[in-house]
């Protein structure tokens, strides 16, 4: 046997090829873009949540020295081709679209709603120039929640919708609901609500918009998850084809969801690059993005649960309400992931779920890491509520409704098979790694000191990809392109539609590629964030592991299969005999026949071979998914309740994760720590608040708090053995799981922890002023 | 407009700037020297930190002019031959970080304090590091690279 490669780059913790810029100052992320002539924009914003434009001014801004234009969002719609948000016309949204402009023309709908456009020589004029722009306006009363909104007497926000209803109140039923509360033991009612919180990616949103007028190209500089999103919606809004909008991306400081395709700022942005014949740069300020580029989440949830007194829960009743916010967008299309997930692992029989969206004067719905997260919440937290009312323990109640793996799997009520989903075994892993009989010894030796520890237990799902069903026969997520080229100095090129944000796909993807194709990890090469080279594609709903995983390995596999090809005609030897490893193709067992693979390819490029030889080097790879499967795992939370100041410590917290195969163990672990570190922050610190006329409360960092070092603990990580489902790519998606169950993990601990005090917790931000609230109700009697 | 004469990481650099615009500003436009981020603009993120006369400073609240007659570092001169330096290095082999845009001021201010504090501990980190947010990693990747960056330090 000829001598194999000992290591594999996959499965090991390689370090990034990202870092070396990043750690020099060297990254080249969309504010760094600097090119000849670039004016800057700055945007007029709205004072108010809901108001009448009566008129807008902007003469006195044009005349300021160094302001180049100013647009008024009439002016923007001659500019450019009206039409809906192009993200929900690519999805496919149901229902009315309500009217969409880019910049508000007769009409305000939050408070940051842009007004106007100003374009100057420097960022400090234009917001000279904003200053000198005059709006009046005539005020309406603001919608600012769900229950107002769901009131037919709210004025609404769009004429044509007629009400504030985003999306239809619609029911479904899965399983015999009727039958299933009316043999229950128990039935149980809850209101469960979800806060209003947000990204807060340390970059904002930003674009440079540069139009070539000779050619009729724009190019667009920008951070986004997709630049072919991007692309799609810049053509349609300025009216161009698709092939004269380049839309580019460097590295992008984080996005968490936000940054899907082009925003409305963004849209003016270009329009206003074409206008000007110049260069424009925008990028927002943290006021911009705390206030206007999106928010999250703000659920509200009336469940019903039948339960039998040993604790199965049989069946759920759930009507969900979700405020999208002023324009509607990906909010309306959250409730039915709520509803396919809200069975998670467990055995539920019976689910009945009704749902309505509405719209409402604050900043609109954006996705947020984990956007359907709340089924996890909605679902960790009853249980929780009716173990205490049954006298059972968290992980007991858990292993008691989870369903066991089977063959053929279970399936959940709401259609999709449980295939190789280890919740039980994370269960198990958890009370092995933390000692509930001895904490339990702990908290109450602490309780009897006046101190409050607890510990909470929550278990999730994520369908990253999803199982293989017969219902969805292209796969779980679709298809995942990928061109693969063997460069003539030996380089193999992967050009990926992933744009990577923080995910480190110019490590990974080149791990797995180096493996399959038999070259140095140093020799693969990634190329992403650039619409002329890169196929379509979307880094989001933690699809890369798995797609862009999966086709990398696939893809690698086929440019092999040509190389060798090839290598087999100028080396005069059998296809079967050649292999590839460290970067040379050789006659197995004949070390001294090697080439490089480098040179088959300069040979390529130049030689003449027999009829019907492909040799171009190059791939069009695309993967399907395979088999598929799902992420999960079970996390555990210890924290102490200071009763005295509210303040909650989190002072252990263990994962215990079946992502499937790990390519990267440590940027694997960053993706987990961080979503817990958003989860924890979530429900101790972070809330996008409103007061009552729609002003955003939240606007600073200092009032928008987010974890620092000091409030994250270590996180203890464990990864379970996984069930592999496919034959190859069993790499699964990990960006959204710590962040979907770190909220009800770290409230169920809560709640233990001031179990005492008899409080019941119905709601997922607990900042201490919270805590102290929920204690002198429960020291009330309430 | 002001003319102003600073050192930037070793080099005497001398421009115009108006009284109202920031470090960070001058910095990134006028100096070309984009590894300096800003990520909020008021102080708190602490992305757009640099040493300023020895002392980590948040270049966004600090005017160019006040700037005027000092020395100033960014993460561009940390290892001027176009290396890592000693918290560079272990951030790199400890994984610290992820979409990289805290990256500078995380560094700048890892930095300043282990010069300070070169025995520092865990708890003394963290607290160092509290003004600087990170939103990727959950903190504890930067932390140990801090760590590593300070046992190797010791070890010289």
């Amino acid at each position: 046997m000829a001598a194999i490669p000992a290591e594999r780059y996959t499965g090991a913790s390689i370090k990034r090829s990202e870092d070396p810029r990043i750690l020099t100052g060297a990254g080249r992320y969309v504010d760094d873009i600097k090119l000849p002539g670039m004016l800057h924009a700055a945007f007029v914003r709205s004072p108010l949540a809901h108001a009448r434009v009566l008129s807008v001014d902007a003469s006195a801004a044009r005349e300021l020295p160094g302001i180049v234009a100013a647009f008024t969002g009439t002016d923007l719609e001659a500019m450019t081709v009206p039409g809906p948000d192009a993200l929900m016309a690519l999805l496919g949204g149901a229902g009315p679209t309500p009217e969409f402009t880019l910049l508000a023309t007769d009409k305000v709908r939050f408070a940051g709603d842009p007004v106007a456009i100003v374009i100057a020589e420097s960022r400090y004029l234009a917001e000279d120039g904003c200053e000198l722009v005059d709006v009046e306006y005539d005020q309406l009363p603001p919608v600012t929640n769900a229950s107002f909104a769901l009131d037919p007497s709210s004025p609404p926000l769009f004429a044509n919708l007629g009400d504030n209803i985003a999306r239809p109140h619609s029911r479904n039923e899965f399983g015999d609901v009727p039958a299933t509360f009316a043999t229950a033991d128990r039935v149980s009612d809850f209101r469960i609500d979800v806060h209003r919180h947000q990204n807060m990616p340390m970059e904002g949103r930003g674009c440079v918009a540069s139009y070539d007028g000779g050619l009729g190209v724009i190019t667009v500089y920008t951070a986004t998850q997709s630049v072919h999103v991007s692309k799609i919606a810049v053509a349609m809004r300025l009216g161009m084809e698709q092939d004269k909008v380049r839309v580019l991306a460097g590295d992008i400081g984080g996005s968490f969801g936000l940054k899907i395709g082009a925003s409305r700022e963004e849209l003016a942005v270009a329009a206003a690059a074409r206008a000007v014949g110049r260069p424009v740069k925008w990028v927002e300020d943290r006021g911009e993005n705390l206030t206007t580029s999106g928010q999250a989440r703000e659920e509200s949830f009336d469940v019903r649960a039948a339960v039998s007194n040993d604790g199965d829960l049989l069946g759920l009743d759930v009507n969900m309400v979700i405020d999208t916010g002023a324009y509607p967008g990906m909010g309306t299309m959250v409730p039915g992931i709520v509803e396919a997930m809200l069975p998670g692992p467990y055995k539920l029989a019976a689910l009945g779920f009704e749902s309505t969206a509405v719209t409402t004067n604050k900043a609109s719905y954006v996705a947020y890491r984990g956007p359907w997260a709340s089924e996890t919440f909605v679902r960790e937290r009853i249980l929780d509520l009716i173990a205490k009312d049954l006298g059972l323990d968290p992980l007991e109640i858990r292993l008691r409704n989870a369903a066991p793996r089977t063959d053929p799997p279970a399936v959940m009520i709401t259609g999709r098979p449980l295939a190789g989903v280890t919740t039980r075994e994370s269960l198990e892993r958890i009370a092995q790694l933390v000692d509930f009989p001895a904490f339990r010894r702990r908290q109450a030796e602490a309780r009897a000191q006046g101190r409050y520890l607890g510990i909470g237990v929550a278990t999730f799902i994520e369908a990253a990809p999803g199982p293989r069903s017969p219902e969805v026969p292209s796969g779980p997520m679709g298809t995942e392109p990928m061109r693969l080229r063997l460069e003539e100095d030996g380089i193999v090129t992967l050009f990926t539609g992933q744009m990577p944000h923080g995910q480190s796909h110019e490590t990974t993807l080149a791990q797995i590629a180096a493996d399959e194709f038999g070259v140095p990890f140093e020799q693969v090469r990634v190329v992403t964030g650039d619409t002329d080279v890169v196929p379509f594609g979307l880094t989001g709903g933690s699809r890369s592991a798995t797609m862009a995983g999966g086709v990398a390995l696939h893809g690698a596999r086929q440019l092999k299969a040509k190389v060798i090809d090839v290598a087999s005609q100028l080396m005069e030897a059998s296809a079967q005999d050649l292999q590839i490893t460290d970067g040379q193709v050789w006659v197995r067992g004949d070390p001294a026949s090697a080439i490089s693979v480098g040179e088959v390819a300069r040979r390529a490029a130049t030689g003449r071979f027999a009829p019907g030889l492909d040799a171009n080097l190059e791939v069009e790879a695309a993967f399907d998914g395979g088999e598929g499967g799902w992420s999960g795992g079970s996390h555990c939370a210890i924290v102490e309740v200071d009763v005295e100041t509210g303040i909650v410590t989190v002072e252990r917290y263990v994962v215990a994760e079946d992502c499937g195969a790990l390519i990267n163990p440590a940027i694997v672990d960053g993706q987990i720590r961080g979503g817990v570190a958003q989860g924890i922050g979530a429900v101790l610190l972070e809330r996008s608040a409103y007061d009552q006329d729609g002003n955003c409360q939240s606007a600073t960092l200092m009032d928008y708090l987010v974890p620092t070092a000091c409030d994250i603990p270590r996180i203890e990580i464990e990864h379970l053995e996984t069930v592999p489902l496919d034959a190859d790519v069993n790499f699964r998606g990990v960006g959204e799981g710590g962040m979907i169950v770190a909220p009800p993990t770290v409230v169920n601990a809560i709640e233990d922890a001031l179990a005492p005090f008899g409080a019941r917790i119905y709601e997922q931000h607990l900042p201490p002023a919270r805590i102290l609230e929920l204690i002198a109700a429960a020291d009330s009697g309430q | 407009m002001v003319e102003i004469t600073l050192r930037v990481n070793g080099t005497a650099c001398t421009g115009p700037a108006e009284a109202r615009k920031t470090l960070a500003d001058f910095l990134r436009d006028d100096l070309n020297l984009t590894g300096t981020h800003l990520g909020c603009e008021h102080g708190v993120c602490g992305a757009c930190t640099v040493i300023v006369d020895g002392r980590a400073v948040r270049s966004c609240l600090m005017l160019a002019v006040q700037a005027a007659g000092s020395e100033v570092t960014t993460i561009e001169g940390l290892a001027p031959d176009g290396g890592l330096g000693v918290v560079q290095q272990a951030m790199w082999d400890s994984h610290s970080f992820q979409c990289g845009f805290c990256t500078p001021g995380m560094v700048m201010q890892a930095v300043a304090f282990l010069g300070d504090h070169p025995d520092a501990g865990e708890q003394q980190i963290r607290e160092a590091l509290s003004g600087n947010i990170c939103r990727c990693t959950g903190y504890q990747s930067i932390i140990d690279g801090v760590l590593l960056a300070a046992k190797r330090s010791r070890g010289r």
